[in-house]
């Protein structure tokens, strides 16, 4: 992980963390906040209604009392002989008092006139004829049957003496929602009145039912609202209906809402923040660590003369001011290393060419002494000596033309002719040109093993060139094995390339000798030039390919070319 | 009342005491007449109530079910029934002037017969008319005395002329007619001299006024009596495409008794069958008492639905009946739900009696439900209905009218006929 996003990370969670905890804080204050403003809003709604409920209560008593009292009634329970002729009197009396429910009943039970459910005349109302005082039973609740469904009413009864008997008025007004509606509106808050605990809105139906079940106050919370149920009794204790005070959460969600909306916008600055604090953080930090590690990959790339820039005093400035003496350093050692490899180079060439002109030169001199020795002293030789002298001196001359040939071609090293060939073919080829020299007479037995890739694929060389380089390949494998012994040739197929390997068993290198292997005019047997794997390493880097050496001493060499398919 | 002795008798109801004239007939005077529907034709058939004032038929049905001649004096017919020949009553006049006689007696009755028999020959020759068809009609006389088979004319100056005791002087559609007593009226001039109707109308102080069914008309001033005619419409439910043992258990739980007794305040009648017993004669046979707990037994059987039972709109009287069945049936265990309409599974409705013929009567009801049943099989096919429960008769309704105590002579007057007002042999105080 870089520096700049460890950076970004640490004040990323530190600005995060302080928002949520904020805002939990916040959200927690707020909804406890609101629950006691809600406890507190459901019970002033609730008195209000109750307040209502009495007051209209005391109204509908007033109003029946005023029907008991009104000479139609008084009429009524003068004369019960014929109770049909009172059949809508009911509705014109309701209508008078504004009242939703009225029933004029004889003194057996039997409606004689019905506001609400004119059609019920000559039905029996038995509840009305028990025993009851009605008067200090005042108003209560009751579910007055009606054609289409009974509605709850706040109901009061009031007697008639008539004749022997009693005739009764009972009625009231409706407890619905237009009772509901006519409590002061408060918002956010909702009154639901329900009377038919079978057939209700699934959301309210088991708060209701749980009410019917245990006839007491009962509040639930959801995440929409907060909802009281209040049962509400007739007489004798009978549930008539539940009143729902539904207490919207709305707001509450709204400003939770507004909370966590401004927290994210918060933690997102947060976040935005981080990052612009990161990367001032991590430029001014990190932008000379940069630097220096982009100068270290360029003092590793070569250019060792890369200098870092100190732009300040602290530890980094330090860093950079002893990397820059370092390489300073680095470069004064590669001169030094150049130039004593460059003098051990001249020093080298210059042996090797004192040591090859060297060879052909004394046999020259001998044979110049010689010749001049034989006509001084046997003239009569000389013509003979002068013959096999200047045959020597022309096999000398010969030889020394063909190390002066070596160096020359050397240095002339001509650019690949590039065509697609056989790796196979050139190794056939250049064992077979060996197999004279390998099968001669006289010679230790060098056994020839070839491993040849089936179907490997053709490479895009010089034929003249590879044929060269294993020609040397194979010839230094051949003087590495004097006594006999294993020469193995192998190809193979590559993912994209060549591979070729020559083995021998001979006695090995030292990994000193390995590292210098390739360096030109240097060899390690008494007859060479030097230049054989020089040659090899020049055609196989024309080729961009590679050559690698593996050996230990004892256990013979392995040389492996590999080349691009 | 013979014209010749009309002005005698108004000279002496003149000069005889104001107690005396209480009881003894006066001519002269207006009558006020406020009657709740608000017609806007006078067509015979369509404005009923009104029809004996103006217009009349050739023959009439009397209290025993039997034809008495009216315009027409005599009558023969062929055995088939297909060839009836009148004769007319000389010396009536229409309220124009022009005699009543075969010539201009036929229009109306060809037009009248042509819609109750279709293609139907009618040939007037002076005082006699033949009507001529090419199927029996045994039901002529009954079908001669319906108020839509009145003898009439219309100019362009008259909404209605007719050869009754009354002309009509003015007609304002939908709020009154003006009638004049018409002089030469051939059963001798009415006493009153004037007659105005106010249609449409809900008040109390006319002389006379009707007090429909649940009407407002509910607290009548001082003195003023109430007068019922002969019941004279049903009140039935009629029902199709509902399971036959559904109906029979709706016809068993209705309790009728309370209806007659608070919703027509005693003045209608409980039906069990189609016609009223005064009719037919036969209704007692139909009576039956309601059992709820059979009918609960019977729908045990079967599998119920919600049913709807339709009511004419804006009949507050078909409402409160409606609602009182409905009652009946939930207590059956019969969900059946009000509704004001035509398109109810149940229908409730109003059918005129218009016939003092009962098969007759019976025929026009069949009609009304589609069926076609001959007259001497009326009965079965009566039985039938009423078992399968296609109808289920609920109340017989008579009309109901307040009279002012200055009427007299009311109830006498009544007797010409059960339909319509006969308003030519009463009389008013000053």
């Amino acid at each position: 992980m870089s520096f700049r996003a460890k950076v970004f990370l640490s004040i990323t969670g530190t600005v995060v963390l302080a928002v949520w905890i904020v805002a939990g804080v916040v959200s927690t204050t707020v909804t406890k906040s609101f629950e006691r403003r809600e406890a507190q809003r459901t019970a002033t709604l609730v008195s209000q209604f109750r307040r209502e409920f009495d007051r209209r209560g005391a109204d509908v008593v007033r109003r029946i009392e005023a029907i008991a009292n009104s000479d139609a009634v008084l009429r009524i329970g003068v004369n019960l002989s014929d109770t049909a002729q009172y059949y809508s009197e009911a509705q014109t009396l309701a209508r008078e008092q504004s009242l939703d429910f009225l029933e004029l009943v004889a003194p057996d039970g039997s409606i004689i006139s019905s506001a609400e459910w004119p059609a019920r005349f000559g039905y029996k109302e038995n509840w009305l004829t028990q025993p009851v005082d009605w008067k200090a039973q005042g108003i209560f609740l009751r579910l007055e049957a009606l054609a289409d469904r009974p509605a709850l009413g706040l109901i009061t009864v009031r007697t008639v003496k008539a004749g022997d008997g009693l005739l009764y008025i009972a009625g009231g007004q409706r407890l619905d929602k237009d009772f509901l509606d006519s409590l002061p509106a408060t918002e956010g808050l909702r009154l639901q009145l329900f009377t038919d605990f079978e057939f209700m809105p699934a959301v309210a139906a088991p708060l209701i039912q749980e009410v019917a079940r245990q006839p007491r106050e009962i509040t639930r919370t959801t995440s929409d609202a907060t909802t009281t149920a209040i049962p509400l009794f007739g007489r004798d204790r009978q549930l008539m209906a539940v009143l729902l005070v539904e207490n919207s959460r709305a707001e509450l969600a709204s400003l939770k809402n507004y909370i966590q909306s401004t927290a994210l916008i918060v933690g997102f600055a947060g976040v935005l923040l981080a990052l612009a604090l990161s990367f001032w953080t991590a430029s001014r930090v990190t932008r000379p660590l940069r630097q220096l590690a982009s100068s270290v990959r360029e003092v590793s790339g070569g250019k060792w003369d890369t200098r870092a820039a100190i732009e300040s005093r602290d530890e980094v400035g330090q860093l950079a001011q002893d990397f820059n003496r370092m390489t300073e350093q680095l470069v004064e050692q590669r001169d030094r290393m150049i130039q004593a490899e460059r003098v051990a180079a001249w020093r080298e060439l210059a042996r090797r060419l004192a040591h090859e002109l060297k060879n052909p030169l004394f046999p020259l001199q001998i044979t110049i002494e010689n010749l001049q020795r034989a006509r001084q002293v046997s003239p009569e030789q000389f013509d003979e000596v002068f013959r096999e002298s200047t045959s020597t001196l022309l096999a000398e001359l010969d030889h020394l033309k063909t190390i002066v040939g070596r160096f020359s071609d050397f240095a002339k090293m001509p650019a690949p002719q590039v065509e697609p060939m056989d790796l196979n073919q050139i190794v056939n080829d250049v064992v077979k040109l060996f197999e004279a020299q390998i099968n001669a007479p006289g010679r230790p037995r060098v056994e020839t093993t070839l491993h040849l890739a089936d179907n490997l694929s053709l490479v895009s060389a010089d034929p003249d060139q590879i044929r060269r380089a294993l020609r040397n390949l194979v010839l230094n494998a051949l003087d590495a094995m004097p006594q006999g012994g294993t020469l193995a040739i192998r190809t193979q197929n590559l993912d994209g390339k060549v591979a070729l390997e020559v083995s021998d068993s001979g006695e090995g290198l030292t990994p000193e000798e390995c590292e210098r292997l390739f360096t030109p005019y240097y060899t390690t047997k008494q007859h060479g030039t030097g230049l054989g794997l020089a040659i090899v390493q020049s055609v196989v880097s024309d080729h961009k390919g590679t050559i690698s050496v593996q050996s230990e001493p004892g256990k013979g060499t392995t040389f492996r070319i590999e080349l691009k398919a | 009342m013979k014209r010749p002795y009309w002005a005698l008798l108004a000279l002496s109801s003149f000069v005889i005491s104001p107690l005396a004239s209480a009881t003894r007939p006066r001519y002269g005077g207006t009558l006020t007449v406020d009657l709740t529907p608000a017609w806007t034709t006078l067509e015979p058939s369509e404005s009923e109530a009104l029809t004996p004032l103006v217009v009349e038929t050739l023959v009439r049905i009397n209290e025993r079910g039997e034809p008495e001649p009216d315009l027409a004096v005599n009558w023969q017919h062929d055995a088939d029934r297909k060839r009836w020949r009148f004769s007319l009553r000389s010396k009536v006049t229409f309220h124009d002037g022009e005699p009543f006689n075969a010539t201009t007696a036929a229009p109306a009755l060809l037009a009248a017969l042509k819609k109750r028999y279709g293609e139907v020959k009618v040939t007037a020759g002076g005082q006699t008319i033949v009507i001529q068809s090419e199927r029996a009609m045994p039901d002529l006389l009954s079908e001669l005395s319906l108020s839509r088979s009145a003898v009439f004319r219309k100019t362009e100056q008259s909404a209605l002329i007719g050869t009754g005791p009354f002309r009509v002087t003015k007609w304002e559609p939908g709020r009154r007619v003006s009638l004049a007593t018409f002089d030469d009226y051939w059963n001798g001039r009415p006493y009153l001299d004037s007659v105005i109707v106010n249609l449409g109308s809900t008040r109390t102080n006319a002389d006379v006024f009707d007090t429909p069914f649940a009407s407002a008309r509910r607290i009548l001033p001082e003195r003023t009596r109430v007068w019922s005619s002969a019941t004279r419409e049903l009140i039935a439910l009629k029902a199709a495409n509902i399971h036959p043992l559904l109906l029979r258990a709706l016809a068993l739980c209705i309790d009728r008794g309370p209806m007659v007794s608070v919703l027509t305040q005693r003045r209608g009648e409980a039906a069990f069958g189609l016609l009223p017993q005064w009719l037919s004669g036969y209704a007692f046979l139909f009576a039956a008492t309601p059992d709820v707990a059979r009918a609960r037994q019977m729908l045990s059987q079967l599998t119920l639905s919600p049913l709807t039972l339709s009511y004419p709109a804006n009949d507050s009287f078909a409402r409160s009946v409606a609602e009182r069945v409905a009652l009946n049936a939930r207590d059956a265990g019969i969900n059946l739900q009000p509704v004001q309409g035509v398109n109810g599974n149940v229908h409730l409705v109003r059918w005129p009696l218009e016939s003092r013929d009962a098969a007759s009567g019976l025929a026009r009801l069949f009609a009304t439900l589609g069926i076609s049943e001959r007259p001497e099989s009326l009965y079965d096919a009566e039985r039938t209905v009423l078992d399968e429960g296609r109808v289920i008769p609920l109340l017989y309704l008579p009309a109901v009218y307040g009279i002012s105590p200055r009427v007299h002579g009311w109830d006498a007057a009544q007797k010409q006929g059960p339909f319509g007002l006969h308003l030519e042999n009463i009389w008013v105080e000053p």
